[in-house]
């Protein structure tokens, strides 16, 4: 491979993954050298990246111009879009576009009556503002976006990212109704979850074999930003037509309280595998 | 190695003579390095916007010397090129051309790798690139050098530094 020129070495990494690439610079000097080109690292960022950043009031805190260093940051460092309701991010291992849409974006019943719903300001999260949930009976939180916004050919979820408070209840059971679909057409994808995480690991023999029905119903995952998230659905982006994409999780026929959820926004990133 | 029987050598540019005169589309001569004469079609030679600009300057009227492509390269060329022509013919009987085409020793991809990137010939490039694309992908840097017989000219210390700045990549 020696023998080839770095534009065709640049070519041919451009052609595998930001993954790839990253390991092709231990290869050898001339690898290393093609593997960074900005060539390479443009084909890995979506198209309209320069449209978005430009969105943003952040300061992009990185230190020089190449591309690959842009990539990066995009998928460590999430930028807060549009005044600021949302945060974009890059999915590191494909690159595909993510965003996690504040409370402020979505439609939540009762979220403009202070006895029901309160807007506070937390540390841990970057947005000005999340919703944290007095009471409230009837439980209904959506939210949409145009696919455009969207990496096309690309299956994504969304899920809620979300608090407990230590008073929290009505969150177990009923459980909730979750759902995410276009309007387009294409099926609706439903699925009941319940935002209790259990509060010890089960071992393997406490295993608990889920009714079939029931088995692919998403569980509360802990995050790395000491957040809580669970999925409510998934479905693929063709890329085709824009379509508006609706997500939401509501809970209004047992009429029983629910208190202590605090609500950080609703994340769309590619599902793995 | 190439399989001889899917290019008949001496009926090769002969049929592109037949070609050409059926046609009556002009004949161009190409020379490859180790000097040997390829006469063929304009058509199937303009895929490569190299050639493409010589004749639309007027300067393809002699030999067009090729001096970085050898006469076994550029015989593989002319039959991508001519395979080409109509690319809108059949899709499916071009792919089942293309993969089996893409099928060679990394050597001889190399010199299409090359020889595409020099007669600028866009389709042939990206498939050659995606081919070699397709055997890096998910190797470690020790078995990107094993499969394409590369030497490491870093220290262990600069591969140290290399690989700590590119962390996230080794991670499983």
């Amino acid at each position: 491979m020696s023998v080839l020129p770095e534009g065709c070495i640049s070519e041919i990494v451009s052609r595998t993954s930001p993954k790839d690439a990253c390991r092709a610079c231990v290869v050898s000097r001339k690898f290393r050298k093609a593997a960074e080109y900005d060539v390479v690292w443009v084909r890995f960022l979506p198209s309209d990246y320069e449209s978005i950043i430009a969105r943003s009031s952040d300061s992009l805190n990185y230190s020089s111009n190449s591309k690959k260093e842009l990539y990066l940051y995009l998928s460590e460092n999430p930028i807060l879009i549009d005044d600021p309701k949302k945060r974009f991010f890059l999915d590191k291992l494909n690159g595909k576009k993510c965003y996690l849409l504040s409370a402020r974006e979505l439609t939540i019943a009762w979220g403009d009556k202070s006895w029901y719903w309160r807007w506070v300001s937390l540390p841990e999260s970057r947005f000005p503002e999340v919703a944290e949930l007095n009471y409230v009976a009837l439980f209904n939180i959506s939210g949409k976006m145009s696919t455009s916004m969207l990496s096309p050919k690309t299956n994504y979820a969304a899920y809620l990212v979300y608090k407990l408070t230590q008073e929290a209840f009505g969150f177990d059971r009923p459980p909730l109704r979750a759902s995410v679909g276009t309007t387009g057409g294409g099926g609706v994808y439903e699925q009941a979850v319940g935002l209790d995480l259990p509060a010890v690991q089960q071992g393997p023999q406490a295993r608990v074999v889920l009714p079939q029905q029931q088995q692919h119903t998403s569980r509360p995952k802990q995050r790395n930003d000491g957040w809580l998230e669970i999925e409510l659905g998934q479905f693929f982006n063709e890329g085709g037509e824009a379509d508006e994409l609706q997500f939401g999780l509501k809970e209004e026929e047992s009429l029983s309280m629910k208190s202590g959820l605090i609500v950080e926004g609703i994340e769309i990133r590619p599902t793995r595998g | 190695a190439i399989q001889s029987s899917r290019f008949s050598c001496v009926g090769f540019p002969l049929a592109y003579i037949f070609l050409a005169c059926k046609k009556k589309s002009m004949a161009l001569k190409l020379k490859s390095s180790d000097n040997k004469i390829f006469e063929v079609e304009e058509l199937v030679a303009v895929q490569s916007e190299t050639i493409k600009s010589l004749v639309e300057d007027g300067c393809a009227n002699n030999v067009i010397p090729l001096p970085n492509v050898d006469s076994k390269t550029l015989e593989l060329v002319l039959d991508w090129c001519k395979n080409h022509v109509d690319v809108k013919l059949d899709e499916e009987k071009l792919k089942e051309y293309e993969d089996k085409f893409i099928e060679v020793d990394l050597a001889v991809l190399y010199d299409l790798l090359m020889a595409a990137n020099y007669l600028n010939i866009k389709d042939l490039l990206n498939r050659a690139s995606q081919k070699v694309a397709d055997m890096l992908k998910g190797k470690k840097p020790e078995q990107i050098r094993e499969t394409f017989n590369i030497v490491n000219d870093f220290s262990p210390e600069e591969e140290e530094e290399i690989r700590k700045e590119n962390l996230w990549a080794f991670e499983e």
